[in-house]
């Protein structure tokens, strides 16, 4: 009698310590952190957050967002302490290549290597974005390039022709200017990194890659080459044709004013493409930033680098799995349709896209030279004085020279303190 | 007896001048809020045509969607932060100013210094160093992050407000329960707390008025949207709705209501309070 | 004095010991780090600080926008005195006038209400007051017929940093006017009425009796409005979206922080920092020594 008991409950208990594991799953917590407070990509992340739960009911999710600048800042302070967020957002080149300097983030060779299925979706040009040394350290998510938009209407009424060069472009906006179009173009000049956009593109279509690659380096940057000059100069005259209000407000306004037709030219990103259609805007195209005369760097090269995910070093393996989940062909294809801006992923874009987006895209793809935006490829102290510059240019209490001087100053300050 | 006419046609005139000044003053403050509160229910194409107009349609969906972007969070998170420095600053700032006010020694005279040396030190000035520290003692981006300071800097005007009023006490009360065994921490809480409960009012209206207000430590020593106070999440709430100027109008409105109803309907303590103790700032 | 027994000695301190810790490790501590951080170079991610001797101070001397700053911050205080103080004692003084009796508490609550409203609410609406395009003012201007007047307010160097010092203005000249209402109702009614019945009218009986009673009153909301003006931070950092366009209304408050949080310097922000801290040092002295003779032990 008391064998048999002894059996059954030596049976039960093996019964349970089997089955038991499956029940007592620990619970996962990943932090997400994101730049995007406002729709629709917080809705879209949102939902994909929920989603993804109801594929893996164990894991809890800390989600966390914080708009543009103060996310620059946040996640460098992040990146130095173990309370990097598990997987987060990033943008590439110089900027991936900060973060990645911290040593705390995910080396993603392997990963790629084991995800082949995943990984073959995803545009390798893109990826480039996110190599720093021998490795790979992120995932790029958006695709971007930034242009000159103008408004096909008036250009077609006057025969206007878009501009190949400066030159012709100083000469287009003069002629729109005597046709009665007191702002040719227009900017909002209050955000500093609408001025860093600008200066970023002319001074990779005026300086020689090696010079600019030299500079760009906080180790041995000098900017002591004239085309700096010639670029803050060219950036002046731009203003010049913006007029006074440029500086009282900000991007958004630049692109509200172009949407009601009020101004003619804006330089503008791909991602707002389908924010200006939503206005009812739609009879506009665009021209990618003219060459220079005697320009040295590559006037085919289109500003505006990827952005992507990024895993830290000790993510939980549900937080690979987040990943691409939302990397993958059928959630992206989502957030384009959502959202509008491209995605790194082959042949994701909706049926029924309209003539400019999909011109905008193909040049995305045939660009031969991806230039970063410039608060992304120099030291932040830097790019500060270039932007407040841009600024002063603009309402002219200083001169290029001026404001090179004291790049200079600071490129030596930073010379000093990156080789000790 | 023309000089008599002449000064009274001199004085009414002068009374319609001050009387114009004083209505375009209200206009001057009333008009941009009134804007406010009417944009708030238009959408962003109205207001950026037509400014004066009234909404043609009136969106108080605005309102709904404002509520739930976020506002409420950080409507929460002030109520909790000011709530915690008030009680904080009230329990630690009255101990400290009855130790103060009931005893005499050089040393007492020392700390009283110490005290008033902190209403020299404003807390902009201590922004970097507090940054550091905060993050060392692990709580920075929590709502300790912000109580913390609050209270300390709002402690020297406190600890003076409440130590003058002490220092009118009647000796005789304090004799009596001294006669009748009490220990001085049961004379503080018997004695001292009830019969400063006005400069406990003024103090805590003043301590209200900062934290509610406070911009610069609410930006920097909080980063998560959940534990945002209003000054620093309506930051956030701005560039999350930036073409949506009618919805950012209704979360302006929400955040400012309640101040203004409270205002409305205490103004005849704040005079009283402001006449306790506020002309020291 | 009433003494207490001898084992109660350590009683007063025991009373004064929380506040004495909070005031010594969030205030005291930190004004000495604030001291010691500028000899250093840091950013806010690194725990790694570097030796820099003098050379934060050295370049404190030749950096133009600390000059700008301090410019600033003097208009600020000049504009705040002569709006807030004088300008707040005016209002006072006329809705404590008898004829206004019924008419000032109405007035009262409306010129407070700005104060009360949070002021991340109130850069936001001047944000779109002081719009170029579509905002209230140049709108209202050209209502008037004043067009030519109107200008893109927050993006002139001339025009910004006096468009925020207007903020300011705006909202606080009422909680000034509060503090001379009160310090006006205080004023012995005796003293006004023997003033009246000398047959002084209302300027005379201003200048003669209500200024000299509201001295004190005067000289600690002056002290307050400089105090403020030399750290204001929160109307250019919005408005102008850090001091903008380039530096020109920038503040040193605005200056410290973009410099510790934005360029990661955060040695340099602690030198700004004592440049602040000496200036209203001074002011809070001097406050703190009216405080004590005006309230007597």
């Amino acid at each position: 009698m008391l064998r048999k008991h002894l059996g059954v409950g030596l049976l039960i208990v093996l019964l349970f310590t089997a089955v038991a594991p499956a029940f007592a799953q620990e619970e996962v917590v990943i932090r997400f952190f994101h730049r995007w407070p406002q729709e629709p990509r917080n809705s879209y992340f949102a939902a994909l957050v929920k989603e993804f739960q109801e594929l893996y009911p164990h894991v809890r999710f800390e989600v966390d967002y914080v708009l543009n600048d103060p996310y620059k800042e946040k996640i460098r302070v992040l990146v130095s302490t173990d309370e990097l967020p598990h997987i987060f957002t990033s943008w590439s080149y110089s900027f991936a290549q900060n973060l990645v300097s911290s040593g705390r983030v995910k080396e993603l060779s392997e990963f790629y290597a084991e995800n082949a299925d995943w990984a073959k979706d995803i545009m390798p040009a893109q990826i480039d974005g996110f190599r720093v040394g021998d490795g790979v350290y992120g995932v790029p998510m958006t695709i971007d390039g930034k242009a000159f938009f103008y408004n096909k209407a008036i250009f077609e009424k006057h025969g206007l022709q878009p501009p190949n060069t400066t030159d012709e472009f100083i000469a287009l906006l003069d002629q729109l200017k005597a046709l009665g179009y007191d702002m040719p173009i227009m900017e909002g000049l209050m955000d500093a990194w609408a001025v860093s956009h600008y200066l970023g593109t002319i001074f990779q279509r005026i300086l020689d890659p090696a010079v600019m690659a030299k500079d760009y380096n906080p180790a041995t940057g000098e900017f002591t080459d004239p085309g700096y000059i010639k670029g803050l100069e060219f950036f002046r005259t731009l203003t010049e044709y913006m007029g006074p209000i440029a500086t009282a407000i900000d991007h958004e306004t630049a692109r509200n004013m172009f949407a009601a037709g009020e101004v003619p030219i804006v330089y503008m990103q791909f991602a707002e493409i389908k924010m200006l259609q939503r206005t009812g805007f739609n009879d506009f195209a665009f021209f990618n930033f003219p060459a220079f005369p005697d320009g040295k760097g590559n006037p085919n090269g289109l500003t505006g680098a990827p952005e992507g995910l990024m895993l830290a070093h000790n993510a939980p393996k549900e937080a690979e799995e987040f990943l691409k989940f939302i990397i993958s062909y059928d959630n992206m294809l989502r957030f384009v349709e959502a959202d509008g801006q491209f995605v790194a992923i082959w042949n994701c874009l909706p049926e029924d896209l309209d003539e400019v987006s999909l011109a905008a895209y193909n040049l995305v793809l045939e660009s031969d030279e991806v230039v970063p935006w410039l608060d992304n490829a120099v030291n932040i102290t830097i790019a500060d004085i270039f932007m407040r510059g841009g600024q002063n240019l603009a309402i002219g209490v200083t001169t290029p020279e001026e404001v090179m001087a004291q790049v200079q100053k600071a490129a030596a300050e930073l010379r000093k303190a990156t080789n000790n | 007896m023309g000089r008599a006419k002449a000064k009274s046609k001199w004085s009414n005139l002068l009374c319609v001048i001050v009387g114009l000044f004083l209505l375009a003053y209200a206009v001057v403050i009333v008009y941009p809020l009134l804007w406010m509160v009417m944009s708030s229910m238009k959408s962003y194409n109205e207001i950026y045509r037509n400014v004066w107009a009234l909404p043609s349609e009136w969106l108080v969906s605005n309102y709904v969607t404002a509520w739930n972007v976020g506002i409420s969070d950080y409507f929460l998170n002030s109520f909790l932060v000011t709530g915690a420095t008030i009680v904080l600053v009230l329990l630690v700032g009255s101990l400290a100013a009855y130790g103060l006010s009931q005893y005499k020694s050089r040393l007492i005279d020392v700390l009283l210094i110490v005290t008033m040396g902190g209403m020299m030190i404003s807390p902009q000035v201590t922004l970097i160093p507090l940054y550091v520290l905060l993050n060392e003692i692990g709580v920075h981006n929590t709502r300790w992050a912000l109580i913390l300071p609050y209270v300390a800097f709002r402690l020297p005007l406190a600890i003076l407000l409440m130590r003058s009023y002490f220092l009118g006490v009647p000796k005789e009360l304090e004799e009596s329960a001294r006669i009748d065994g009490c220990s001085p921490l049961e004379v503080y809480w018997r004695i001292f707390v009830p019969i400063g409960k006005p400069i406990m009012l003024t103090t805590a209206m003043l301590t209200a008025y900062y934290a509610w207000n406070e911009f610069l430590f609410a930006i920097i020593f909080i980063d998560s949207n959940k534990f945002k106070t209003i000054p620093s999440g309506l930051m956030n709430f701005r560039d999350a709705l930036r073409t949506d100027w009618g919805v950012l109008l209704a979360g302006m409105v929400i955040a400012s209501v309640p101040m203004i109803i409270l205002l409305i309907s205490l103004q005849k303590h704040l005079l009283r309070g402001m006449s306790e103790g506020a002309v020291k700032g | 004095m009433v003494r207490f027994k001898k084992r109660y000695n350590l009683a007063p301190y025991l009373f004064i010991l929380p506040a004495l810790l909070m005031l010594a490790v969030f205030i005291y501590y930190p004004i000495i780090q604030n001291f010691i951080y500028s000899f250093f170079r840091f950013s806010a991610f690194s725990p790694t600080k570097t030796f820099v001797g003098l050379d934060n101070f050295k370049n404190l001397l030749e950096d133009s926008v600390v000059r700008t700053g301090l410019v600033n911050n003097v208009r600020y205080a000049v504009i705040s005195v002569i709006f807030q103080v004088f300008g707040g004692l005016v209002v006072a003084a006329i809705l404590e006038d008898k004829l206004l009796r019924r008419v000032a508490p109405l007035l009262r609550v409306i010129y407070f209400m700005p104060v009360v409203i949070s002021i991340s609410v109130i850069c936001f609406l001047f944000t779109f007051v002081y719009h170029p395009t579509v905002g209230l003012l140049n709108k209202f201007l050209e209502l008037i017929g004043l067009k030519s007047l109107a200008k893109p307010w927050l993006g002139l160097p001339n025009t910004a940093p006096f468009a925020v010092i207007a903020v300011s203005q705006w909202q606080s000249i009422g909680y000034i006017m509060l503090l001379f209402v009160v310090a006006i109702q205080k004023i012995p009614q005796e003293l006004m009425e023997a003033a009246e019945i000398d047959g002084a009218g209302r300027f005379r009986r201003f200048f003669s009796v209500t200024l000299p009673q509201v001295k004190e009153t005067l000289f600690v909301t002056t002290l307050i409005t400089v105090t403020g003006a030399f750290l204001v931070f929160n109307e250019p950092y919005i408005l102008t979206r850090g001091g903008g366009p380039g530096t020109s209304s920038i503040t040193l408050a605005v200056h410290m922080y973009l410099s510790g949080f934005f360029r990661d310097n955060m040695g340099y922000a602690s030198t700004i920092a004592i440049v602040i801290f000496l200036i209203t040092g001074v002011l809070g002295v001097l406050q703190a020594t009216l405080f004590r003779t005006g309230k007597d032990e």
